[in-house]
């Protein structure tokens, strides 16, 4: 039972992995400031070194969010079938949800449901989730608008070739360092769950940190996925569609990276996709001229307020079934194998219009940061898919 | 239990703080580098500003390192 829940969070990491390292790599590749092959590997091996850097965010799930005395291993194998099933489906949809919370949401909702109400600690979710959610994206995206601002006011007389070249040394430099927190901050959540098992199958104390065979394990699924899944979603982010100059990247990075490893030092649990989301848009904000559109914001703001209540109901859900004991949890843990193989099929049977929404909506983010005026067409935000087609087809023709 | 304001401060003036001083640091150098370039090129000397700007660059890596070892438990 320990050992399948340990597997299953293992995979959750690696979801996590593919889903997110977009948002380290999508801008150092679409300015060209790394090449697609290089900037993976670099976001793989930084992922697995920044997992061994820290275990504050990784205590906070372990030993602060719910009471251990109440929680079993089939409830916590419930959140993560509902956070990893979310996590697979918004991949799907195109939909730029953040994975922490997606397993946030399918751990309250399957303790709730398994444990009730009064086993959750609403103080810590208040003070070390929901709180950051809101603040974090908002200090990023500060953060980021600062810089660009220095940025580009500092080397205002520089010639441009020359500080587009070095900024685009800083821009590779700053996205390896998201890489890098990304993995101290999403990896140790994984290590957080396992040793919540652990400690609810009376095989660690209560209180204690991560082991470090846990944390190796998660930061060796957290870069695999990294490498699998975004090698994949960054091919069709790096045709050239996201246009931020290279200022602004290594800006961004830099505030992502600052807002990420500051929070998750303190034990906040934060959605990378957030502040990635937030400090690209304030490196919008920072550069004259640059437009940023809010609606696309809002949007994503939407998608975002969606993820908790929503990988809460498919956690409670899971959890229902895996109250009926051991044949509850066999069920589950085959409609979980079941759920991937779907979502994986219909993705590989619908991929290029499945990966294109995903790459619209990712572009989006960035887009909102850029200058790309493809989004202003009325109709693409109502049916981006056709739009997206001869997108792809236009840069084909060009290439 | 009450929520922990002092480390919700300390994230937000941290992480403005740490971004401007890097980007202070890489565009000032970026600047410099390029001007003893420009310098050099003009028959004149830019050793002063090229070694500014490398020392400049080194500071940020360094600013870079020394945040990471803040947050490693390992070496505390």
């Amino acid at each position: 039972m320990v050992i399948a829940v340990i597997l299953v969070a293992l995979i959750f990491d690696f979801t996590n992995g593919f889903h997110d390292s977009a948002n380290a790599m999508a801008g150092p590749i679409a300015t060209g400031a790394l090449k697609p092959r290089t900037a993976v590997i670099i976001a793989a091996v930084l992922n697995l070194v920044g997992a061994c850097l820290s275990t504050e965010v990784a205590k906070t799930i372990s030993g602060g969010l719910f009471d251990d005395e109440l929680i079993t291993a089939s409830i916590i194998l419930a959140g993560l079938v509902g956070a990893i099933i979310w996590n697979l489906l918004t991949w799907l949809l195109g939909l730029p949800s953040s994975s922490s919370h997606a397993l946030f949401g399918g751990l309250i909702g399957a303790v709730v449901v398994g444990a009730g109400f009064a086993s959750v600690n609403g103080w810590v979710i208040v003070s070390k989730v929901l709180l950051p959610a809101i603040v974090a994206p908002v200090v990023a995206g500060v953060a980021a608008a600062l810089a660009t601002v220095l940025a580009y006011r500092i080397t205002r007389r520089t010639p441009s070739a020359d500080s587009k070249t070095g900024f685009k040394y800083g821009q590779a430099f700053t996205a390896s360092l998201v890489a890098l927190a990304h993995g101290t901050s999403d990896g140790q959540k994984t290590m957080g769950v396992i040793t919540l098992v652990l400690i609810t199958a009376n095989l660690q104390a209560s209180g204690s940190g991560p082991q470090p065979w846990v944390i190796l394990a998660a930061g060796l699924a957290i870069g695999l996925g990294t490498y699998s899944g975004g090698w994949r979603i960054m091919r069709t982010l790096g045709k050239g569609v996201v246009e931020i100059e290279t200022q602004q990247g290594a800006a961004s990075g830099a505030a992502s990276t600052a807002t990420i490893l500051a929070s998750a030092h303190l034990g906040f649990g934060l959605s990378t996709t957030h502040v990635a989301t937030g400090s690209i848009l304030g490196s919008g904000v920072g550069r004259r001229g640059a437009e940023v559109r809010w609606s696309v914001a809002r949007k994503m703001v939407f998608a975002w307020l969606l993820t908790l209540p929503g990988a809460g109901l498919v956690g409670g859900l899971a959890a229902l079934v895996a109250n009926f004991g051991t044949a509850g949890v066999v069920a589950l843990l085959l409609l979980l194998a079941a759920a991937c193989i779907a979502i994986w099929a219909l993705s590989r049977q619908h991929r290029v219009s499945h990966h294109n929404v995903t790459e619209s909506r990712e572009v989006l983010v960035l887009a909102a940061a850029s200058q790309t005026t493809y989004m202003q067409d009325p109709q693409v935000t109502t049916t981006p898919k056709p739009k997206q087609k001869t997108k792809k087809a236009k840069a084909k023709s060009a290439a | 239990m009450k929520i922990d304001w002092g480390a919700l401060g300390i994230v937000i003036v941290v992480s403005i703080s740490a971004s401007v001083l890097f980007m202070i640091l890489l565009a000032s150098s970026i600047r410099l580098l390029s001007a003893a370039k420009v310098r050099t090129n003009q028959g004149g000397s830019g050793t002063v500003m090229l070694s500014t700007g490398y020392a400049l660059l080194a500071l940020a890596a360094f600013l870079v390192l020394f945040c990471i070892y803040l947050i490693v438990p390992q070496f505390h």
